[in-house]
């Protein structure tokens, strides 16, 4: 103890004034924070690199290949609306729509290290959007069929019969495709196509960040 | 990132042990701080001593306003942590029978067995009340029941209740802390010193 403080002139010490006049300042400094935001997810320049690569899409040949072998990896995501969906899809395919990608039912197809998940719309412009907000958040595992539904009937249900001058491998592929799209149903009388059955997933819902608990 | 436990960036089994370390330190701390005497409670109601008003204020202020210093930075999720359910009137009861005990016995439950470890024999016979306590409260509790869980108003904050933004609130109670602070030392001045 100072002899200073000892005296009654004095009442508070000057450290503890400091101290006093320090708290209210950090107290009086959290308004002037700016606004919190959340940076959960990939960082922006990893996340215009993986933008840029060009595997994150799968071509409708390699995807018909795939349905064709039965690969159970395989995950099929229709994000157009509702409607669209039950007029027409690919076989297998579920239903998450665009704006619905990320509420809690639907969020857990996407967020999963178990299947290869391949989005699709009608061209490849919505499902881009959704393998946008996936990447962010950091979902591994998502592709994007290249071309959408569109690319799909031009080159499995109707693909062009190559010109004479191309190369053998274009002869292979539309025999390719043309197999495929008898695969798929073309030709075949309406009544033998059956609807596509959604494929059962059993997702497994990401546990909810726990609230800690107890006290004193 | 924060909490650590809950979002496991430390494993859960290790709960017990950094609870057993703080513990140590806080043990430590309040022997080395006085606490493990009864008149440093006492001073607080003759006015002689009020580092326990003091230090109650401090680590408010200072866990609040650090705590939302974190949640910007994003070291604490503020929205994890756990707020106490507020059972009102039982709160309110209890709180006045804890201070008559702090009044008749000089301790807190805490510092009474801080008291025990350096050998304090009244402490002794303040933790043997608590045990007479809890006994006469547990097996009266059928009767004291609809008390005991009325008036649950759940984990509400004070922003809830009010409806303001949780900087004023800092802001409001750090100048009420500085105040109490001044006034504490104020009257500490004027009180018969006592030497312990």
């Amino acid at each position: 103890m100072s002899k200073r403080y000892k005296s009654k002139k004095i009442l508070v010490k000057t450290e503890y004034k400091f101290l006093a006049i320090l708290m209210i300042l950090m107290a009086a400094g959290l308004f002037f924070l700016p606004e919190k935001i959340d940076n959960e997810g990939t960082n922006p320049e990893e996340f215009v690199l993986n933008t840029l690569k060009s595997d994150r899409y799968i071509s409708t040949d390699q995807l018909a290949k795939r349905i064709i072998d039965q690969d159970p990896t395989l995950l099929l995501i229709d994000t157009r609306s509702e409607e669209e969906y039950n007029a027409f899809t690919l076989p297998n395919a579920i239903n998450v729509p665009l704006e619905k990608l990320l509420e809690e039912d639907y969020v857990s197809y996407i967020d999963q290290d178990s299947y290869d998940v391949v989005l699709f719309s009608n061209d490849n412009y919505h499902a881009d959007q959704a393998w946008k907000i996936g990447n962010r958040k950091g979902f591994k595992s998502v592709y994007v069929l290249k071309g959408g539904l569109n690319e799909w009937f031009n080159t499995i249900i109707s693909p062009k019969y190559p010109a004479e001058n191309m190369p053998e491998t274009a002869f292979k592929l539309y025999d390719f495709r043309k197999a495929a799209g008898m695969y798929f149903g073309v030709g075949a009388p309406k009544s033998d196509t059956k609807k596509a059955t959604p494929k059962k997933v059993i997702t497994v819902k990401k546990k909810k960040k726990r609230v800690a608990e107890g006290g004193c | 990132m924060g909490p650590l436990i809950p979002n496991g960036l430390i494993p859960i089994e290790w709960n017990f042990v950094i609870a057993l370390l703080i513990g140590l330190a806080f043990g430590y701390i309040m022997e080395a701080s006085g606490f493990s005497s009864s008149r440093k409670i006492i001073g607080v109601f003759y006015g002689y001593d009020f580092a326990v008003i003091k230090l109650f204020f401090t680590t408010a202020i200072v866990s609040a306003i650090g705590l939302y210093y974190m949640d910007y930075l994003g070291w604490v999720d503020i929205s994890q942590l756990y707020v106490h359910p507020t059972y009102l009137w039982p709160a309110i009861v209890g709180g006045v029978f804890m201070g008559l005990g702090f009044m008749f016995g000089g301790y807190c439950p805490g510092t009474s067995l801080c008291a025990i470890g350096i050998g304090k024999i009244d402490a002794l016979a303040f933790a043997v009340g608590i045990m007479i306590g809890v006994f006469i409260f547990s097996e009266s509790f059928g009767l004291l029941e609809p008390f005991f869980n009325g008036s649950n108003y759940g984990h509400i904050t004070m922003m809830d209740t009010f409806g303001i933004s949780p900087y004023w609130i800092i802001l409001i109670f750090t100048v009420i802390a500085v105040i109490v602070f001044y006034f504490s030392d104020f009257i500490r001045k004027r009180v018969k010193k006592v030497f312990y």
